[in-house]
Order: C-alpha cells, then structure tokens, then sequence
C-alpha cells in the first residue's frame, strides 16, 4: 500500500469578510497516497484553493487536522510550516509568480538558494530541472522573453526543484490557451509517470480528465 | 537573489529611480552640510588658535582677546610674575587700538585701522609676507593698507590714535617695514603691527596691554600652569585654547542649532522618501511576496531581499550626496566667507570624513529602517488571504 503523502481529516476554514463570516470549507476529507496524480474540480468560490492552502500548510484550518508525512501541521510555527513547504511541497501559481527580473535558472535556483543549497550544486540542479520541462534552450531568458506557457513551466521547474514529496498546482492552465494547456497536462503526466505526486485544483476539465482521479468541491463539500 | 530581482527592477523604473536618487543625495548633502556647518566654525578655530603655538591667553577679567577695549594696566609687574611660573616660557604681550593711518606726503590719503603692538619678532598674530617685522620707529601694514595708501616697505607715514584731530593727541611718523597677513582679522578690516613700546606711547597706554600671549614649556598641561597663574594674579583672566573654543561654540549656538534642525529635518525628508519608495514597491508586488511565502522562503530572506533595495538607494544615494555635500560646502563657504566678526582664517564649513561618514552612516541606517517597516508589513500579511486576493 502506498505511503500517504498528505491527509486532510473534517477541514473546515472560515474566514471573515467584514462583518460577516463566510465559510468555505465543511468538514473535508481527503487523503493524498504517494504518486497520485488528483484533480481537484469545482465552480470559482467553491473552496478548491482552500483546499490546496489547507493541504500545503499555506493556511491553517478552523477546525479538522492535516497530517503531512505523518506530522500534524497544527503543531507547527508559520516558519516551520514555511520550511516545509520549502523542502516537501511545490507550489504552482496561475499567474506564475516569477521574479521578473531574474532569468528562468535563476527563478529556478530561488527555493534552492533558500534551502541553502551549494551554489554549483543548485546551478546543476536547476540546469536539469529545466531540461525536464524541455527548456534547455530558456535558460538564461527572463519571464518576459517567455511564452506563457513557458514562464509556467518555469514554475512548474521551479516547484520541482527541491524534489518535493508533493506538487500543488492552483489552476495551473487558467492564463494558458488550448494547446498550451494540454502541454502543461502532458508535463504533469510525464512527471506523475516518473513519481510525482500532483493535486491540481482547476477549471479546466480536460487537464482534470488527464489526471489519474478527480473530486469535484461545490459549496466547500468534496463530491467523489 | 530577491535582492538581485529588486536591483535590476531599478532599471525597469528609471525616472522613479532616477528621482528618489535625487532626492537622497540632495538631502545627504544637505545633512551632511549642516554637520560640516556645526562643527566647522569651532574646529578651524581651534586649529587656527593652536597654529599660533600659544597655548594660553591672558585677559582682562571676563572677556576675550580683541573682545572688548579693556586693557590691563600694570603689565610690567604682572609679566613679572607670570614669567616666574613654573611652565611658563614665553609671555607675548599685545596691546590693541585703533589709528589713523596717512601718508607722510600731501596727497592726503589715510586710512583707520587696528594697529597691535607687540614684541620684537614675535608673529603671534600675523604673518609675515614681504619684509621685516617692525622694529622701533617702524609699521608693517597688512596688504588692503598698503594698496589703500600706495605706500612700499621703506615708506614712511603717519600715524595717530582715531578720532584725534589737528594738533590735538599724540602723533608720530613711522617707516613701513613690510606687508604681513592678519590671521585674526575679519574681513574689510585694516591691521597694522608695530613695537608695544610705541603703539602704548601713541595711544597714551603706558604699561598697558589688551591680553598677552603666553607659550608653555613641554611636559607642562595648560590648565595646570592657568591655575598656577590665577593663584597668583586674580585681577586677570587666564584662558585656555579649549576655553576659547568653548566660548566661541556658546556664542555660535545659533548656527549649531540651525544645523542640528536642518540636519535632522533633511535625515527625516531621506527616510520618508525611501520608506515612501519602499512601500510603493512593495505594494505592487504583494501578489509576488505572497508567492514566495507560499513556495517557503522565509521571512528574513524576504525582507531582507525587499530591504536591499533601499540599502542600494541609500548607498547610491548617498555617495553622490557626499560629494555633492562638499562642492555645496565649497560655494556656501564663499558666500559666509564675508560674515562680520569672524577672522578670514575661520572656516564655516570644514570638509572632514568624520562629517561625511557620519553623514552617510546616519542616512544608510534610517533609509534602511525607513525601507525594513514596509518590507516586515507585507510579509506580516496572511499568505493564503494575499494570494485569494491575487486571484482573477
């Protein structure tokens, strides 16, 4: 049996807008096993990059209990949870999130510089996790001398780059056109094929036909 | 490399960067010149007293040198027993009045002056440039009194006290010696030097001086050997090199508080400017920090990452401030050049690198604080609620 990469027991997360109190998850469960490719599907405000935050120790739950690789993120600090992140979870942004003025190497080489990687050693390390995205040739290129489909797969390299134990992508295909975005897909099963555990939250329901499952979150409840 | 994205964003923002540089160095210039401005008056004078190699001054009780037209009468007796002080190596006496200076032919040229007496070779006061140090019977003129009365060392004038006319006063004709430069003279001001016997017999000041000189031996401290004076003669006031410093900073207090307010409002419009700058760029980029927060990278790295770039603005900012601070110092100093009261030898503003490494230090430190606040707020921020915001 798989080892659970992340485990999320009756989440739910309130938050408060104004005066009123919104609440966008109900008692979620979800577990994530090792090598898992998951989609995570439902209309906007649902709750899916809820969801995601909640499982990536970005946010911290009202009430329920994450366990990531067997610890329980309620007991840790915003930096211990930071480190994590660091070490264990790759982020994907929609809109990219990369510094405009660094080269694709360079964004690549951020999180490794921060997990205090040897300079050559995370120079060699980004190098081929850009050669894995099939941007070999982009390496000394800055976001805006990049496509939109490329910039994300820099960031895709750029949440590889650590080797975590899992990838989160929040609507990964939402700025990219049709071809782009099947490209992105094929990535993401190229890289669940060599072992990546994935969860996607999106939109696009043929990025979520391509994963290996899918749950639907409507009104902040998972439909299997 | 946060740092090095926010850096090479400098280029992408020139006007705003070329601006808010501007701005740092004409306030860093401005801080620094008022520090130089503070300081300057008080250590140039310093300097210029101890140039002069006497380390004491002796006066009548309660004022200084060229303070006031009391003298001390009785000098002979008091020389006496000043030189017999241990420490004690030379005593300069000078007696300061003012005359009328004229030429000794009928083109009826004269001028008012201050003339001093003083000892035979003792240069104390001036400088010599032309010539020879007056000897009985002789003047050396500074150079505005020899081009005043076109007169040469050689030439002989005449000289009697001011404000004496026609037949009545002492009067007595005198060979000019040479030219020297004043060193405590203000500038516009006449000075001539001649023997003390003779400027007290013009004067009608027999065994009367304004303040005296006196140089101490080595291995003897000033404030012990005024001490050993005043117990001696308490009818004078003795008065050391720092006293007078001192005295003159307590009367220059109004340009040091000047300073210290132009200073400090020009350290605050730097700070605000660079906080202002900061926060703007941070603001735009809450989307990016989030991110980044998010990927894990951790607070400090990321403050200190949004902070390098006010640290570079300071620092740019500032080494061209330094430098601006002392071209500024150059054509300030011109203009207070002419201020009444003050010899010409004292300089307002004094270039020293205490001045300007204070001047930058200061700068570089509030700029950074003024850029960290911004940079610690955004990444105080909830990181889950900045990137629901950021979402289309």
């Amino acid at each position: 049996m798989s080892e659970i990469v992340v485990a999320a027991r009756d989440l739910t997360r309130d938050y408060r807008t104004g005066r009123s109190r919104v609440r966008a998850l109900r008692g979620v469960s979800i577990a994530v096993p090792d090598g898992d490719f998951l989609a995570v599907t439902g209309p906007s405000g649902s709750g899916k990059s809820t969801l995601l935050h909640l499982l990536g120790g970005v946010d911290t739950p009202t009430s329920g209990e994450v366990v990531f690789l067997g610890r329980d993120l309620a007991g840790m600090s915003v930096e211990e949870r930071a480190a994590l992140r660091l070490e264990q979870v790759g982020l994907v942004f929609q809109r990219f999130h990369l510094l405009p003025m660094l080269t694709a190497l360079e964004n690549v080489e951020l999180p490794l510089a921060a997990a205090r990687v040897p300079r050559k050693l995370r120079r060699a390390r980004a190098a081929a996790v850009l050669e894995r995205v099939a941007l070999a040739d982009r390496l000394h290129h800055r976001p805006g001398e990049l496509s939109g489909g490329q910039c994300q797969r820099v960031a895709i390299a750029r949440a590889l780059a650590n080797e975590p134990a899992l990838v989160l992508a929040d609507e990964p295909t939402g700025e990219l056109d049709r071809a782009t975005s099947r490209q992105v897909l094929a990535l993401f099963q190229s890289l669940n094929a060599d072992g990546t555990t994935l969860v996607v939250a999106t939109h696009d329901l043929e990025l979520a036909a391509g994963a290996k499952r899918m749950i639907e979150v409507v009104d902040g409840r998972t439909i299997p | 490399m946060l740092a090095l994205n926010s850096i090479r964003e400098f280029r992408t923002r020139p006007l705003r960067t070329l601006l808010t540089l501007a701005g740092v160095a004409v306030t860093t210039a401005m801080l620094a010149d008022m520090l130089m401005l503070g300081r300057g008056i008080t250590r140039s004078f310093g300097e210029l007293l101890e140039s002069r190699g006497y380390e004491l001054r002796l006066t009548p009780k309660g004022t200084l040198p060229f303070d006031t037209e009391a003298t001390v009468p009785g000098f002979a007796t008091l020389r006496d027993s000043v030189e017999s002080v241990a420490g004690v190596e030379r005593v300069a006496p000078v007696l300061a009045a003012s005359v009328t200076v004229e030429t000794s032919d009928d083109s009826g040229r004269s001028v008012e002056a201050l003339a001093l007496g003083m000892d035979s070779g003792d240069q104390g006061l001036y400088r010599l440039t032309e010539g020879e140090t007056p000897r009985p019977g002789e003047v050396l003129t500074d150079a505005d009194v020899r081009g005043s009365l076109g007169v040469e060392p050689g030439s002989a004038v005449r000289l009697r006290p001011a404000g004496a006319t026609g037949a009545w006063g002492r009067r007595t004709t005198a060979r000019v010696s040479g030219t020297g430069e004043f060193v405590f003279a203000s500038r516009g001001d006449l000075q001539v030097v001649m023997r003390l016997d003779d400027l007290q017999a013009l004067s009608s000041q027999e065994d009367r001086v304004s303040f005296a000189m006196i140089r101490i031996g080595e291995g003897f401290e000033p404030d012990s050997v005024r001490a050993a004076i005043l117990a001696r003669n308490d009818r004078v006031e003795i008065v050391t090199l720092a006293g007078i410093s001192e005295r003159l900073d307590a009367r220059l207090s109004y340009f040091r508080q000047t300073a210290l307010i132009l200073a400090t409002v020009s350290l605050v419009v730097a700070t605000l400017l660079v906080g202002t700058l900061t926060a703007v760029s941070v603001s735009e980029r809450l989307g990016l920090i989030a991110a980044l927060r998010a990927v894990g990278l951790s607070r400090r790295r990321i403050v200190g990452g949004l902070a390098a770039e006010s640290v570079v603005l300071c620092s740019i900012g500032g080494a061209i401030g330094v430098a601006l601070s002392v071209v500024v110092a150059g054509y300030l100093e011109s203009i207070l050049s002419d201020f009444p009261g003050l010899p010409v030898a004292v300089r307002f503003f004094v270039v020293s690198a205490d001045s300007l490494v204070t001047a930058f230090a200061l700068l570089l430190v509030s700029g950074t604080v003024a850029g960290l606040i911004p940079a610690l707020n955004a990444t105080r921020l909830e990181v889950a609620s900045m990137l629901h915001k950021e979402a289309p």
